[in-house]
């Protein structure tokens, strides 16, 4: 009997180990999902991050987001307003076919043609003014001016296959591409069009549940070590904490900053962590009537200046770091973390609660006025209890404040509605340099210029888009950078929106795991290893 | 029952209130829990004037005392009983509120609940037939879905606010009221003292209103404790969910819900204070109602 419960035992070891052995599964628990799997429908973080499993860019970016080669095996400037592509060869996509330029240009056509697109991509293709493709292999790109940017802005965005979607004869037009019809997004969440080129291809997409991906066998390059990736939204902290620490999930991004202290002391769970490309901040609506200030006789007082400098000099920035964000944040006086390509130096965090309540009485308002500050309840790390303490530093100083929290998805169809007069958000600079939060978030949204996609509270400042417009025409990286960081000082000087903080992104693991953190703060399993 | 006979064997007149009364008196459990429930009442309708600090109000918290254990003084001297949430906000103060925005919306949910129930119930068992059966199918109807589910898709409608998480709750109540009045009303029908009514030609409505409904009201009195209880439940839950009241006006779900993050990392107060609230709150309420229904159903009585 004895020795048969050892066999028993035995057998069952050898079949545990054995199981383990072969099928590499991971699990990630992420703290948010994406809002689609269409590639192109939302430039967000959750996103891209899935993307960057399935469909390739022509470049990509390393985990300190100077360039790599992707798709693309090499590119160099012919002259100042041509640049050259020159592609892999024998690149398949999951369904077989070729990578071919024509899978490029149909890319770059149909996402301008992305319906109800929440957050475009356009922003990252506007530069181009016209594509040539002398052999399969080899892509021109011309711009319409001197545009230093293209070969960072080529790694956004994710090359869908042109033979799938039936755009085959599809050729490029700045004026607007022609085809009968546009792959519509429901394609993508439902598998028929998701065929990429990447290290992984989709098995099954459950929204609010997960998202499984398989080893793609045919990738082209290193392939990853999981034969399986499972990605599980768990967007409250404690049940994601609890989830890795039960061994229910592999690895966890945004592990909450409340038990960052004990995590690292924790044997079984090791955590890295890096200042990330992502600032927070508040963006104040300049429309007139503003939906959510109630008290100045149907004015928007935001469109005062002193009154938004008062808004910025009432946030104890530091306070909202050490306390809500456990230190582990940096106070923000720019758009971008200091050091970062066109950042200015010279801004400071400023916090003045008594100057604040003087510049308001100023403005006209003495008694404040009634605001309501919206904000997403799960995006952005401890998102809604940084919109409560600015809540309350803002009632500090007369303006009585609420906050109005709602999850991710419900937020920013909200947003860009234009339902919110304050909101807060988040801003991951995905090119690595001060030209993204500058255009996306303060230029004037100017749709032929890809300026001021995210920019949802009609904010315009001429001098401002002057200055930046030079600046994405000028070829020396030098000079290039101080005009950045001269558009940047306009802008926060004009507090066209409120930066907060920079967010310190952490990932916290089983041991035996490693990765190596990322300033754009995805979460790639293909580069999470198990170590030997 | 025993000692006490001897006592109410004086010669008075024992009308049903006394029986009532006398009867609840009877157990200890049921005492324990009203007192439990009074206190709670009281120290929910006294909060502004007892709790140490207004919780909604946002110029009075300062995330600098945030997180700060039970009994520990901030910079400024004040004393946080049972501790503070990240914002700041004195839990003993946010229980008070918290209890006050509970109780206000168990017990007005429930009263209109019990209101429209009460009509649409006896609607039906005295007007029978097809009214009857289309109220009472609507009922079933109703009745099969959770009520959670009901309330957070109306709460995904009208939007955040207290006012508005009773007008959900009310509207996922109503049915069982109105069964549970069909039913005693169906069999109030039936007996003598009605049909002599109708012989006496009273109208219909004064036959509803001053006869049908007060041999009505002892199960339904029941029903409304427990349903009291249930309703803040339902209301801790949304809130918990995130779809009651503002987050700047936390109720008891709420704090729940913010300090449940913090469970793992040892900040245990922020979750389990407001909780023990919601229990003590909750109990109370079902032990009174128990002793009811035992002294109200007269199978149990004798």
């Amino acid at each position: 009997m004895k020795q048969q419960t050892t066999i028993l035992a035995g057998a069952l070891a050898a079949l545990l180990l054995g199981g383990h052995a072969f099928a590499a599964e991971l699990r990630i628990g992420t703290a948010a999902e994406p809002s689609s799997l269409d590639p192109h429908y939302h430039n967000l973080t959750p996103n891209n991050t899935v993307r960057r499993h399935i469909f390739e860019s022509l470049v990509d970016q390393d985990a300190k987001q100077r360039l790599i080669p992707a798709l693309a095996e090499s590119w160099r400037a012919v002259d100042d307003k041509t640049w050259e592509f020159k592609l892999r060869k024998g690149v398949k996509f999951h369904d077989g076919s070729e990578f071919t330029a024509q899978d490029f240009v149909y890319t770059l056509c149909r996402i301008p043609n992305v319906a109800n697109s929440p957050s475009s991509f356009t922003l990252y293709t506007k530069g181009v003014d016209a594509v040539e493709t002398p052999d399969p292999y080899t892509i021109i790109v011309k711009t319409a001016a001197p545009y230093p940017l293209l070969p960072v802005e080529m790694t956004t965005f994710g090359i869908i296959s042109a033979k799938a979607a039936g755009g085959e004869k599809v050729t490029f037009d700045k004026a607007g591409c022609k085809a009968d019809s546009w792959p519509a997004t429901q394609a993508f969440n439902d598998g028929t069009l998701t065929i990429g080129t990447g290290p992984f291809k989709l098995a099954e997409y459950r929204k609010g549940e997960r998202i499984v991906l398989d080893r793609n066998p045919d990738y082209w390059g290193t392939k990853p070590e999981w034969d399986k990736v499972t990605f599980r939204p768990i967007t409250s902290d404690g049940p994601r904490m609890a989830a890795l620490l039960a061994g229910d999930v592999d690895l966890v991004d945004e592990p909450p900053l409340q038990d960052l202290e004990r995590l690292r002391k924790d044997p079984k769970v090791s955590v890295v962590e890096t200042l990330s490309n992502r600032v927070v901040y508040l963006a104040l609506d300049q429309a007139e009537p503003t939906p959510t200030i109630k008290g100045t006789d149907g004015k928007n007082p935001l469109r005062d200046i002193r009154v938004r400098e008062a808004l910025s000099l009432a946030i104890d920035r530091e306070a909202i770091v050490k306390r809500i964000m456990n230190n582990t944040a940096e106070p923000a006086a720019q758009l971008l973390a200091p050091g970062l390509f066109g950042t200015n130096p010279d801004l400071k965090v400023k916090s003045d609660q008594k100057k604040a309540k003087e510049l308001l009485t100023a403005a006209g308002y003495p008694n404040g006025f009634e605001l309501t500050i919206g904000t997403p309840n799960d995006r952005y790390i401890n998102d809604e209890k940084i919109a409560q303490a600015v809540a309350q530093m803002y009632s500090r100083i007369g303006i009585k404040t609420q906050v109005d929290a709602a999850t991710v998805n419900v937020f920013f169809s909200r947003r860009n509605k234009g339902e919110f007069s304050v909101y807060l958000a988040g801003w991951s600079a995905a090119t690595g340099e001060a030209s993204s939060p500058l255009k996306s978030l303060v230029a004037t949204r100017i749709k032929e210029k890809g300026f001021g996609p995210t920019n949802y509270t009609s904010y315009s400042n001429p001098k401002l888009d002057e200055l930046l417009t030079k600046a994405l025409a000028t070829v020396d990286d030098a000079a290039r950078e101080k005009l950045l960081a001269e558009t940047m000082k306009v802008a926060m000087e004009d507090y066209a929106v409120l930066p907060l903080h920079y967010e310190v992104t952490s990932w916290a693991m089983r041991k035996g795991l490693s990765y190596e953190p990322r300033a754009d703060q995805y979460t790639l399993a293909a580069s999470i290893r198990s170590a030997k | 029952m025993t000692a006490a006979s001897p006592v109410s064997a004086a010669p008075k007149v024992e009308t049903p209130l006394k029986r009532f009364v006398v009867g609840f008196l009877d157990s200890r459990v049921a005492m324990l829990g009203l007192v439990l429930l009074a206190l709670v009442v009281f120290s929910a309708l006294l909060a502004p004037w007892i709790a140490p600090q207004d919780p909604y109000d946002l110029s009075k918290l300062d995330i600098m005392s945030g997180m700060l254990p039970p009994g520990s003084a901030d910079m400024d001297g004040n004393v946080f009983w049972l501790g503070s949430d990240e914002q700041g906000r004195d839990l003993l103060s946010a229980i008070l509120y918290g209890l006050r925005t509970s109780l206000l919306v168990g017990f007005s949910s429930t009263a209109i609940a019990l209101a429209i129930g009460l009509v649409i119930g006896m609607v039906a068992a005295y007007a029978g037939g097809g009214t009857d059966a289309t109220i009472m199918r609507l009922v079933d109807i109703q009745l099969s879905f959770p009520a959670i589910l009901i309330a957070l898709i109306l709460l995904a409608v009208l939007g955040k606010g207290v006012d508005k998480v009773i007008v959900a709750l009310a509207a996922v109540q109503w049915a069982y009221y109105a069964r549970t009045v069909r039913s005693a009303a169906l069999v109030e029908r039936r007996k003598e003292y009605v049909e002599a009514a109708q012989c006496l030609a009273l109208p219909k409505g004064r036959i509803v209103l001053r006869h049908l409904l007060p041999n009505c009201l002892p199960p339904l009195i029941v029903v409304a404790t427990v349903q009291v209880a249930h309703a803040i439940t339902l209301e801790a839950t949304l809130s918990f969910l995130g779809v009651g009241v503002p987050v700047t006006e936390p109720s008891l779900g709420m704090l729940i819900a913010s300090g449940f993050d913090y469970m793992l990392s040892g900040e245990f107060w922020v979750s389990v204070f407001p909780g023990l609230a919601l229990l003590i709150t909750i109990v109370s309420i079902n032990l009174v109602g128990d002793q009811m229904r035992d002294v109200l159903n007269p199978r149990l009585q004798h």
